[in-house]
């Protein structure tokens, strides 16, 4: 397989650029401070009457041939196709796309960035950065690649004409103050319609007390780094938010807490209503949709907090949520929301591994329904795929990142009628 | 194992100064070498070679003998391809370990990871002390240990076996956890770690030692 094999010279020929100076900066960098997970963490999992073999799930950093990819699998409505547009990018999840058309990714425990290129009309994936601790918050502006790994903050510029040797980073982490914890604080990033840049930092444990100055909320910043405001309060472990395109209000997946039962509470779909910057979205206290912690107590826990516009199912883990403004698909999806569910580790009866649509209603609520299925099989209580992150093409297609298998599938769409005409 | 496997044999005459138990996992590999790598079109190192420097330090059935090293033997094939991988891509550092490895293709760290796994696991030399044991078993299941590394502490696919592994070494790869000196692993370890005393997690290795 000639892809493979170039991804591997690409993979020895990058390691000896690009790991080396970052080993010794993160060395440098390595906070002294304990890990920062909170001793206030009430989490009862005897209480929760679930396996207690239920455990995190790995994920391979070798690379999945093309051959074995999950691509047979997948059900869309009719009209949509599935092809894999990627692979050779193990731990691959989030993506964003390059000026002149480099598309870079994001990961989590293997420490790597991704740069996905058209060589020869042929799609190469090549390791960018490694060495790092969870870059998984990704942005480009003016050419710039903005890596976000915890709370390290760096600007590659120019970053399309140095592919090859990335270079030293502009280093903005002091500029932005993130906290230096790694549970639940792997970064996710984007660009509001305001121009400024807006950041999550999770709650740094499964269910506490937390200063909400400090965590579970999304902030947003100038791109320096400077005026920092909080936009949403009471956020448990957002990984994944965009806005609406009509209205201009920031949607933001949530994830709720573990070890309270394999039914829930329900993951939300939430909503910053206009006017209501810097409101109560409910963590630790209140849950879903007015559900109260049985753990973290105090009276009246619901009172002035957002409730959800849906809720997208228990441990479902709702990552990548992308508002739909392309010309591509059927106008019934214009300006609803895909969300990729990753999937669940903390239910017996596993749950999500797919894409759903929310459809936003005139009362700010939502109505969900399935769209890319295939990944889960009930019956074995296996899975196949772990869809991460969604981004837009140019062309109106969507790219789906499978975490899993280090690939992303591309989705389009032809009108039925329309083949049957030309014919 | 997800990737696809071609029958390779690239060892030659370099098995003769190794042991039976190893010349034997070392032959067996020779059907398990994933196809992924492409051509090879540059001679590499025989496993046999590379193995060699490791058993200098992780012994020659892989059950370490030497203060603060970790025993390989038994561990999950899974856990030990990824901390290889993570050390060769310096998510995590050990000064030891990064030149040893640096050039190490991902089917050679798979090869080597298998290579250990297939080994038996043997007890530690260093003496347990009851009393701690006793302690570190309660504390293990206040902790639910055995919910990720399983209740006899044999751990799986990115969890470690912990049982009879070297009780210097649990020390100080639990105290890396805690103090924020361990990257690359699921952040649950160190959550689970936090706050706990260096008496704490030395009770929990010497109770690791007995299983």
């Amino acid at each position: 397989m000639p892809k493979r094999s170039r991804f591997t010279q690409a993979l020895a020929a990058t390691i000896g650029l690009a790991t080396l100076p970052f080993a010794v900066a993160v060395a440098q960098q390595a906070p002294a401070l304990p890990p920062g997970f909170s001793a206030l963490d009430l989490s009862n999992p005897a209480a929760s009457n679930q396996s207690t073999d239920l455990k995190p799930i790995p994920v391979s950093p070798l690379v999945t041939p093309v051959e074995k990819l999950p691509i047979d699998r997948i059900k869309l409505p009719a009209g949509f196709k599935a092809e894999v547009w990627s692979s050779g990018h193990p731990g691959g999840r989030t993506m964003v796309m390059g000026d002149r058309g480099t598309m870079f990714m994001g990961t989590r425990g293997i420490g790597r960035v991704y740069a996905v290129t058209n060589v020869d009309g042929k799609r190469e994936a090549k390791v960018l950065l490694s060495g790092l601790t969870q870059p998984n918050g990704l942005v480009f502006r003016d050419g710039a690649l903005y890596v976000l790994a915890i709370h390290r903050v760096l600007r590659f510029d120019a970053i399309e004409d140095h592919l090859d040797n990335p270079g030293t980073p502009v280093d903005l982490t002091d500029k932005f103050g993130l906290p230096p914890e790694v549970h639940h604080n792997w970064k996710y990033a984007a660009f509001g319609p305001d121009g400024k840049l807006y950041i999550q930092v999770g709650a740094n444990c499964n269910i506490c007390e937390i200063n909400p100055g400090e965590r579970g909320h999304i902030r947003r910043y100038n791109l320096d780094g400077s005026g920092m405001e909080i936009v949403a309060r009471g956020v448990r472990n957002t990984v994944g938010f965009d806005w609406h395109p009509v209205t201009g209000e920031l949607w933001f997946n949530d994830n709720g807490r573990d070890w309270a039962g394999n039914e829930g509470p329900s993951d939300e779909l939430n909503r910053v209503p206009k006017d209501m910057i810097g409101a109560n979205f409910g963590f630790p206290y209140c849950h879903a949709n007015g559900i109260p912690d049985r753990d973290i107590r105090r009276p009246n826990p619901c009172a002035g907090v957002v409730l959800p516009a849906a809720l997208t199912g228990p441990h479902a883990a709702g990552l990548g949520l992308l508002f739909y403004t392309g010309s591509m698909f059927p106008k019934s999806y214009a300006n609803v929301a895909f969300i990729a569910r990753h999937g669940s580790w903390n239910r017996e009866a596993r749950f999500g591994y797919d894409v759903i649509v929310a459809r936003p209603q005139a009362n700010g609520s939502a109505k969900l329904e399935p769209f890319l299925t295939g990944f889960l099989d009930t019956g074995k209580n296996e899975f196949y795929a772990r869809p991460a992150y969604l981004l837009q093409m140019k062309d109106g297609s969507l790219l789906l990142s499978d975490e899993h298998s280090g690939a992303t599938y591309r989705i389009t769409y032809e009108p039925p009628l329309k083949t049957a005409m030309a014919k | 194992m997800r990737s696809g496997n071609r029958p390779v044999c690239s060892v030659s005459g370099g098995l003769r100064h190794l042991n039976g138990v190893v010349r034997a996992a070392v032959l067996a590999l020779c059907v398990l070498v994933p196809l992924e790598g492409g051509a090879q079109s540059s001679p590499r190192p025989a496993l046999a070679e590379r193995l060699a420097v490791c058993q200098a330090c992780h012994g020659a059935d892989g059950n370490s003998r030497i203060a603060g090293i970790p025993s390989l033997a038994g561990q999950p094939a899974f856990f030990l391809m990824n901390q290889l991988f993570l050390m060769r891509e310096g998510v995590r550092r050990v000064e030891a370990m990064g030149d040893l490895i640096k050039n190490f293709r991902d089917e050679e760290l798979d090869a080597v990871a298998r290579h250990y796994a297939a080994l038996p696991s043997r007890a530690s030399d260093e003496a347990v002390d009851p009393a701690l044991a006793e302690r570190g078993a309660a504390l293990a299941n206040a902790k639910r240990c055995g919910s990720c590394h399983l209740p006899n502490l044999a751990g799986q696919e990115q969890m470690p076996r912990v049982a009879r592994q070297r009780i210097d070494y649990l020390v100080h790869a639990m105290k890396a956890f805690r103090d924020n000196q361990r990257s690359g692993a699921d952040t649950a370890m160190s959550a689970v770690v936090y706050g706990m005393s260096d008496a704490d997690l030395t009770a929990l290795a010497h109770h690791a030692a007995t299983k």
